[in-house]
């Protein structure tokens, strides 16, 4: 009796240890079957196992080949043309291309080639010098898409695939990481790129950077270079790639307007250095001091003067120049903003009706 | 209730089993085998002995033309061509394959010209070197050192690479000493770079510069994937394009070389072109991708296999072409006599047929290599001299005055029998030669000019 009840006790304890043992292999094995992976993809049907081939799957066959011709109208007629090499980045359905502003600049034709052999002629539907992004459409059936993640932002050391078309030797997958980011704001500048060590060359502007999932990161861009002359550098090993949600939102401007609108007051500032706020006076380093103010613009006729100092911006703190600098590019032109300063150490108003901003050139 | 509190404990163990493998597998994305940190040193502890150093050095001969302004000085019996002997020296890399034999694999163009080939092994031996055979067309050497204790690189199928898989160069780039560089594969199959005659290389992003010629790209498993041939360097050194010939290439070339001391080209006799869009078209095809059929030659591997033209070659032996210069590159590097299976596309349909590679001096499309009136021409050796076999109308070949069914038994005053003589000699010759030609009973002589 002692005896059959310990054994009942035990064997109840083993079949179930062993029913539970099943269901444990049997979970974990579908757990495993699963796509886990955030760093490096493990691939299922090869031991070895270490690639990006999936990710490289997901994302490449969305990006294009990029031939724009142009006539040069210097020359007698017949003496050929003009070709620029680019890539691009097929972000929707109905066929919108996101590509570098310079691969289109001077186009006459464009010729946007798919990797499965299919090519088209194409427009370009707007274009934005300043952070060097054109939008293009083609119509075509059953175009590959590039896969966006908006809410996952790029961060240093993050491995990153650039896709492109270097030098037209054909579709090229070169990696690195993030070796520095940027804000995303509607301003220009260094600062907003991001930085990456994979290997970018004439060809791979406009084309795509991606993630280890194959997600769209940014735009890659050869034309912004250190050091560039004659377009040989010498330097590999820093590349610059406009950030996709930047991007995105440029893309979007553009399909609705055909330009990117961008607000401006007329004047030029600087951060605030310590130097500075000791002879301005000011309590902190916080603000952007007006250096000069451009004759006839909409902050002289506010009354901005040198020497101010702008503390908040439709009530917003102002911490340095380059939030300040994209509130105003996001103001819609002809809206009244309410700029707060600092005058001779007294805090008051100003209201100025924001103009638009010329496109550089 | 001892039962119920030792099946609750049950449960919360195994559940808590279950769960650990998935979180710690969450948390540590970054891990090669298990281990958590990254690194390549184990793999290349037991891979970097079978990557050498490969020092040359020769005597170039360079020929000079005297120039037209100087002849005047020299007077009319003064040498026409001044010829220079410069010495020189040369540096790259090397993979042992056979550590057995002391086999190596180089490229050619790391010997070419070489007097004296000397190996540095990693362990810091250096040992001369013989050359058993090269092929320039696809830039591949063999070379043979006798000594012991040598370890070989381990051997993978490179059918299976993928786009995005890591690879890892070893070699002695600007001759630093043994240096190990990392990237993927950017590309397969490439071609159409003018870089080689046959092209099908692997491209990665991996560091690769002068030096490094002749090295191994490996996998992360140490295993050879191809040799470092070549990069695109617009600024003289690494831009992250570089190329390397596939390992499964150069076995073919390397097995052709051990057993007949020189690559016997597999020649399959048919002229095309890629697929493209507008092609695929035409022909109501949904493939984008693969090698377009002109022209078969008569009586060669292909006729023999039933290929005909307006077929597209999409596979070779399973593995699916993207171009005509790829199928050039897998076909002219298999040697002859290969057996190889061809997937293609024939009036829409899915066929696959099996032909066996002819020799390359047999049957051959004079292209204006050879010569430039010789275009067109394609010729064929025979017992009785080099045969034409076939002339394009309209071509230089057919202007010249060759016709099909003639052969060619001499050049100028000299009595010749195969192609290979033939581009001996046309080779050296300038300006007009004469073809001594069989035409029939009659024989007559034709001058190419």
């Amino acid at each position: 009796m002692n005896f059959k009840s310990s054994f009942l006790y035990i064997a109840k304890a083993v079949v179930f240890g062993l029913v539970m043992a099943a269901i444990f292999l049997t979970v974990t094995a579908y757990l495993n079957g699963g796509n886990f992976s955030s760093g490096f993809n493990n691939s299922t049907h090869r031991n070895d196992g270490l690639s990006f081939s999936t990710a490289v799957r997901r994302a490449a066959p969305a990006v294009v080949n990029i031939y724009s011709i142009s006539i040069d109208k210097s020359r007698p007629i017949n003496s050929g043309s003009l070709q620029e090499l680019g890539s691009g980045v097929i972000m929707s359905k109905d066929g919108y291309i996101i590509t570098n502003y310079h691969v289109v600049q001077q186009a006459d034709e464009i010729i946007v080639a798919l990797q499965d052999g299919r090519r088209f002629t194409s427009e370009v539907v707007g274009s934005d010098s300043e952070t060097d992004l054109a939008v293009l459409k083609i119509e075509g059936d059953n175009l590959p898409l590039i896969p966006i993640n908006l809410n996952h932002p790029a961060l240093v050391g993050d491995v990153v695939l650039a896709i492109g078309n270097p030098y037209n030797i054909g579709q090229t997958i070169t990696q690195g990481i993030i070796s520095a980011t940027g804000r995303s704001g509607l301003s220009s500048g260094y600062l907003d790129f991001l930085q990456t060590d994979a290997a970018i060359n004439a060809g791979n502007s406009g084309g795509a950077l991606v993630d280890t999932n194959g997600d769209l990161i940014g735009i890659n861009t050869a034309a912004f270079t250190v050091n560039k002359q004659d377009g040989n550098n010498g330097i590999s090993g820093i590349s610059f790639a406009i950030p996709i949600k930047l991007a995105h939102s440029i893309m979007g401007k553009l399909i609705k307007n055909g330009r990117v609108i961008r607000g401006a007051i007329g004047f030029t500032g600087e951060a605030i250095t310590p130097v500075i706020a000791q002879i301005l006076n000011l309590p902190d380093l916080k603000g952007v001091a007006v250096t000069a103010i451009e004759p006839n613009g909409p902050a002289a006729k506010a009354q901005l003067k040198p020497r101010d100092v702008i503390i908040k911006y439709n009530n917003e703190i102002i911490p340095g120049t380059n939030l300040l600098m994209d509130r105003v590019a996001e103001t819609k032109p002809g809206k009244q903003a309410t700029l707060t300063i600092l005058r001779n150490g007294k805090q008051q108003q100003l209201h100025v009706i924001v103009g638009e901003k010329k496109a550089a050139k | 209730m001892k039962t119920k509190i030792s099946l609750l404990s049950a449960a919360i163990l195994t559940a808590s089993l279950a769960l650990t493998p998935v979180v710690s597998q969450a948390a540590l994305p970054h891990s090669v085998n298990g281990q958590s940190v990254p690194s390549l040193a184990p793999m290349l502890e037991k891979t970097t002995p079978a990557v050498v150093s490969v020092a040359v050095s020769g005597t170039q001969v360079s020929k000079q033309q005297v120039p037209e302004m100087f002849r005047y000085f020299f007077g009319p019996n003064a040498p026409q061509e001044q010829v220079q002997e410069r010495p020189f020296r040369g540096l790259g890399s090397g993979v042992i394959i056979d550590a057995k034999k002391g086999y190596i694999v180089t490229n050619n163009h790391v010997i070419n010209g070489a007097d004296d080939i000397e190996v540095g092994l990693s362990d810091g031996r250096e040992v001369k070197a013989k050359l058993i055979g090269a092929d320039a067309e696809s830039d591949i050497a063999l070379l043979k050192i006798d000594a012991k204790n040598l370890t070989a690189i381990k051997q993978t199928d490179t059918d299976a690479i993928r786009v995005g898989d890591f690879a890892v160069a070893i070699g002695n780039p600007f001759g630093l000493g043994q240096t190990v560089t990392s990237g993927i594969v950017s590309a397969l199959g490439r071609s159409g770079l003018g870089i080689e005659m046959l092209e099908n290389f692997i491209q990665t992003d991996a560091a690769i510069n002068s030096g490094n010629s002749g090295g191994a790209l490996v996998n992360l498993n140490g295993e050879l994937i191809g040799i470092n041939t070549a990069i695109v360097a617009p600024t003289g050194g690494n831009v992250g394009i570089g190329f390397a010939i596939p390992a499964n290439m150069v076995n073919n070339l390397v097995q052709q070389i051990i057993e007949h001391g020189e690559v016997r080209r597999g020649v399959l006799g048919v002229s095309g072109r890629d697929l493209d869009n507008e092609l695929a078209k035409a022909f109501g095809l949904d493939s984008q991708h693969g090698a377009f059929v002109n022209e078969v030659v008569a009586d060669s591997a292909a006729d023999a296999a039933g290929i005909k033209a307006g077929d597209v070659i999409v596979a070779v032996n399973g593995k699916s072409i993207k171009s005509f210069q790829e199928l050039r590159a897998k076909v002219g590097t298999m040697g002859a006599g290969a057996k190889v299976s061809f997937q293609l596309i024939r009036d829409g349909d899915k066929e696959t047929v099996k032909a066996t590679l002819g020799e390359s001096d047999h049957v051959e499309k004079a292209s204006g290599e050879v010569h430039p009136m010789l275009e067109g021409a394609t010729l064929q050796d025979t017992d009785d001299g080099i045969k034409i076999i076939e002339v394009t109308s309209g071509s230089p070949a057919a202007r010249s005055g060759l016709a099909k069914g003639d052969i060619i038994t001499g050049i100028n005053r000299k009595n010749i029998k195969d192609l290979k003589t033939l581009k001996s000699v046309l080779k050296g010759s300038e300006g007009a030669v004469a073809l001594k030609i069989k035409r029939g009973k009659t024989a007559l002589y034709l001058v190419l000019r």
